[in-house]
């Protein structure tokens, strides 16, 4: 556990112990309500360990073991739990952000507040928070803390019948952060970027998803305003893509990190 | 940092087994649980209940126990998704066990 900045959060790091020259950082961020560092820790953390990497992996506030204050859930929190964590860690050099769906709305977030800190970004099933954004987590959310925060023992008995009993054990620990916490109006609530903060993001960017989910639209316009994206959509995947395959996207984590700490 | 009993020589599967029922039980006891049955064939998503998260704790609680020789990220990372969720209290053993005596061996 790290005190950062008044919070207490899980963090877990993994990597080299030559104690050789400082090996680059890549920092993981997991998603929200569902999911916790075990997604990054039981897929592509030991191999980015066996690349020479230095891995950080934390629980957001709220998720996991980290501490779950009621209040305090906007993006901005998140942005500022990552700063803290970073100086914490005495992590100083150019770091390479990796976030999963909500947690790459948080790199992305921390990289256009601190273009200089970032080597490069990779976006898995993930985007800017734009007011696009917001509206849409708004719209889930809101389901997540009707149907499944008031009316738990129905929601929980379709999703039992519907998606199977380890789909139905997560939303039960959603359910759980949903009522404990301002969370589901916190997040809708964040301040969201401007076009020109976006365009600030200078750095290498990776964009990872599946073929099936709905954010591979968002491809055309991340290329119009970013000026150094790439993207990767892997047919057959949905959402949850890091988890399902994670051989080919830590592969291409592992391509863009490489070339990137090769131009430092 | 102190294990109660040392690792012996020659670990074997039921000695591993009461060790890892140790650190389960310790998982457990987080949620109230403390009066589980906990065999080879117990797995840790249906019948422990065990999320992934959990699964961090047991891994930091192998480390300290058996050294970096046992990595539980690295066992389990080379399984299909679907694998990880049918994984069995026994499989796990038998890594451990494994990991132990390639050690030795190599």
């Amino acid at each position: 556990m790290v005190d950062a900045g008044g919070i207490r959060l899980h963090v877990q790091r993994t990597g080299p112990t030559d104690g050789r020259t400082p090996h680059p950082t890549v920092v993981l961020l997991h998603g929200l309500l569902t999911d916790s560092l075990a997604s990054y820790y039981f897929t592509v953390a030991p191999a980015f360990a066996a690349a020479g990497l230095d891995v950080v992996m934390y629980d957001l506030r709220g998720h996991g073991r980290s501490e779950r204050p009621p209040h305090g859930y906007t993006l901005d929190h998140n942005i500022a739990d990552l700063e803290a964590l970073l100086d914490r860690l005495a992590v100083t050099g150019p770091v390479h952000l990796v976030g999963n769906s909500y947690g790459g709305t948080i790199a992305f977030g921390y990289a256009a507040r601190h273009p200089g800190r970032v080597a490069s970004l990779t976006l898995i099933e993930s985007e800017p928070a734009t007011a696009a954004w917001a509206a849409k987590l708004g719209r889930i959310l809101h389901r997540v803390t009707t149907e499944l925060a008031h009316n738990e023992s129905d929601a929980i008995a379709w999703i039992t019948a519907h998606r199977g009993h380890n789909t139905a054990r997560l939303a039960k620990g959603a359910a759980r952060l949903a009522r404990e916490t301002t969370l589901g109006r916190d997040i809708p609530a964040s301040r969201v970027l401007t076009e020109a903060q976006i365009r600030a993001v200078r750095c290498p960017v990776l964009g990872v998803y599946g073929g099936d989910s709905d954010l591979a639209d968002l491809v055309p316009a991340q290329r119009r305003l970013l000026p150094d994206f790439r993207a990767v959509v892997l047919p057959g995947h949905e959402h949850s893509v890091l988890v399902e395959a994670p051989g080919a996207v830590g592969g291409h984590i592992l391509d863009l990190v490489g070339a990137g700490a090769g131009a430092r | 940092m102190n294990p109660i009993q040392p690792v012996p020589a020659e670990p074997t599967a039921d000695t591993v087994l009461a060790d890892v029922a140790g650190m389960l039980r310790t998982v457990l006891a987080e949620y109230g649980d403390d009066d589980v049955v906990i065999g080879m064939s117990t797995t840790f998503n249906r019948d422990l209940e065990l999320e992934s998260i959990d699964l961090v704790t047991l891994a930091g609680l192998l480390e300290e126990r058996y050294g970096q020789r046992v990595n539980l990220a690295e066992f389990v990372a080379g399984m299909e998704f679907e694998e990880i969720i049918d994984l069995t209290v026994g499989r796990l053993v038998e890594y451990v066990v494994w990991s132990l005596k390639t050690d030795r061996a190599g």
